[in-house]
């Protein structure tokens, strides 16, 4: 735990020490908040950004007002998680594209498959608290995914909080690989 | 530009100086030396394409007119799914649909909604500022969306009660059972309909016995079974599923229980729409 933490430091000072993953990471996790939120209403934006004739600004303050849906649309909880989940996504993609650029190698890619886990599974996850506007509404519903979220303790907001944990898991793998390069020990 | 343009201009004409003369000597003679000709002259000719980059930026315009096409065809088919969602709305009757505000208002809210779902219970509070902040420019059409995947039975239920109150009470006593329902249950199919609901009938001051009698009888549920099937037919994948509708029938379809200011802002939208 202590050597996952000190690992997590190390890689930190390392990969954010240049400004530009600190904009990355930044620019990532602003992009998957933003799709969270606006996803059950991309139509609508779309629609109003091509097909109406009002001016930038009141198209630009619908699409941003919808961003106050995480407060109305979403429970505490995944409010919660859905904003986790976007910082650790931006974080943890950063990080990936830091050691993929210093080692130019495959090693990242455990961190990118567990990671990309824990971005589908935080889909799922969101889609449940609004009442099947998702995902369940759009892709499962055949497969009478609904009911069965329905029947999980809550509701399906599990697997917006197994997409934390696989992010944390992402996070602290491409650590070690930043702070531990593979290397002959020195006894 | 102009000089990759001469260039490869030079490289096709030169091909097909070469080229002809030697199709001529293949159809005259067709020996083996001519063949050999011909794939010196093919060489030569992709050789030159290659080397002046002709190619390569021919297969770039070819990758980007492919992905405009699929772009177009995609918003295309995006906005034709779109006008079908659109056609698929059921016109709102005043004899049918439970309308509370300005019944000829120029802006129409229609909301499919599910009584157990708590986002539209949150929904419900902000539908009603629209409407009573709208001065008469609004008017908000109720109809049911009971997802019985996530609120099996009782969701139906509450819904056909909604029904009965209307039946019994008037298109007031709709609205007045909506409003306390919301008010007194906590959602998710937690609602203890069997104390609730006559609860709530007696509280509007409808008939006992009548409202019991409605309850049982299922005749609302086609009634709703069709609204939940315009629900999904206008494109609701969840409840509170809202769709905006100006004067000129312009639609805005809205997917949640959106914040008050966005409701607001795509009903001065339809507002301008003549």
């Amino acid at each position: 735990m202590t050597r996952s933490l000190t690992n997590l430091r190390v890689a930190f000072a390392l990969a954010f020490a240049h400004f530009s993953y600190i904009a990355l990471a930044a620019m990532l996790s602003i992009l998957a908040f933003l799709l969270a939120v606006w996803f059950p209403n991309l139509g609508l934006i779309a629609e109003i950004f091509s097909g109406s004739n009002a001016p930038l600004t009141a198209k630009l303050g619908i699409a941003v007002s919808l961003l106050g849906g995480i407060g109305t649309n979403f429970s505490l909880l995944s409010a919660g998680y859905t904003v986790t989940i976007s910082v650790l996504f931006g974080i943890t993609a950063a990080m990936i594209v830091y050691q993929l650029k210093r080692t130019r190698a495959t090693a990242a890619r455990q961190s990118l498959a567990i990671g990309s886990g824990g971005v589908a599974s935080g889909v799922i996850g969101v889609g449940c608290a609004a009442c099947g506007s998702l995902i369940i509404g759009t892709v499962l519903p055949s497969f009478g995914a609904a009911g069965a979220l329905a029947a999980l303790p809550l509701g399906g907001e599990e697997f917006g909080i197994l997409s934390v944990a696989l992010l944390l898991v992402s996070l602290l793998l491409i650590s070690r690989k930043i702070a531990e390069p593979a290397a002959c020990p020195v006894k | 530009m102009n000089l990759s343009v001469t260039r490869s201009a030079r490289a096709i004409t030169a091909g097909l100086i070469l080229f002809a003369p030697a199709a001529y000597a293949q159809t005259a003679e067709r020996g083996g030396a001519d063949a050999a000709l011909v794939e010196r002259i093919k060489e030569a000719v992709i050789k030159e394409l290659r080397e002046s980059g002709a190619l390569e930026r021919a297969v770039d315009e070819g990758i980007r007119r492919f992905v405009e096409r699929q772009g177009a065809e995609a918003a295309q088919r995006e906005r034709s799914e779109a006008n079908a969602r659109a056609a698929a709305l059921r016109p709102v009757s005043r004899g049918r649909d439970h309308i509370r505000g300005n019944p000829n208002a120029p802006v129409t809210l229609i909301e499919y909604s599910d009584f157990e779902c708590p986002f539209c219970k949150r929904f419900h509070a902000t539908a009603k500022k629209a409407v009573d902040d709208s001065n008469g420019q609004v008017r908000w059409v109720y109809r049911h969306f009971p997802l019985d995947e996530l609120h099996p039975v009782k969701a139906r239920k509450e819904a056909a009660a909604s029904e009965c109150a209307a039946e019994i009470g008037g298109k007031d006593a709709f609205w007045k059972f909506a409003d306390r329902f919301y008010e007194l249950t906590p959602s998710n199919n937690r609602t203890d309909i069997e104390t609730v609901l006559p609860q709530i009938a007696r509280e509007i001051g409808l008939d006992k016995a009548k409202f019991a009698s409605c309850l049982a009888s299922g005749r609302y549920d086609r009634r709703i079974q069709e609204d939940y099937e315009n629900a999904v037919a206008t494109g609701g994948r969840g409840t509170p599923w809202t769709i905006i509708v100006s004067k000129s029938g312009k639609t805005y379809p809205l997917s949640g229980a959106q914040p008050y200011a966005t409701v607001k802002q795509l009903i001065d939208l339809a507002l301008q729409d003549k």
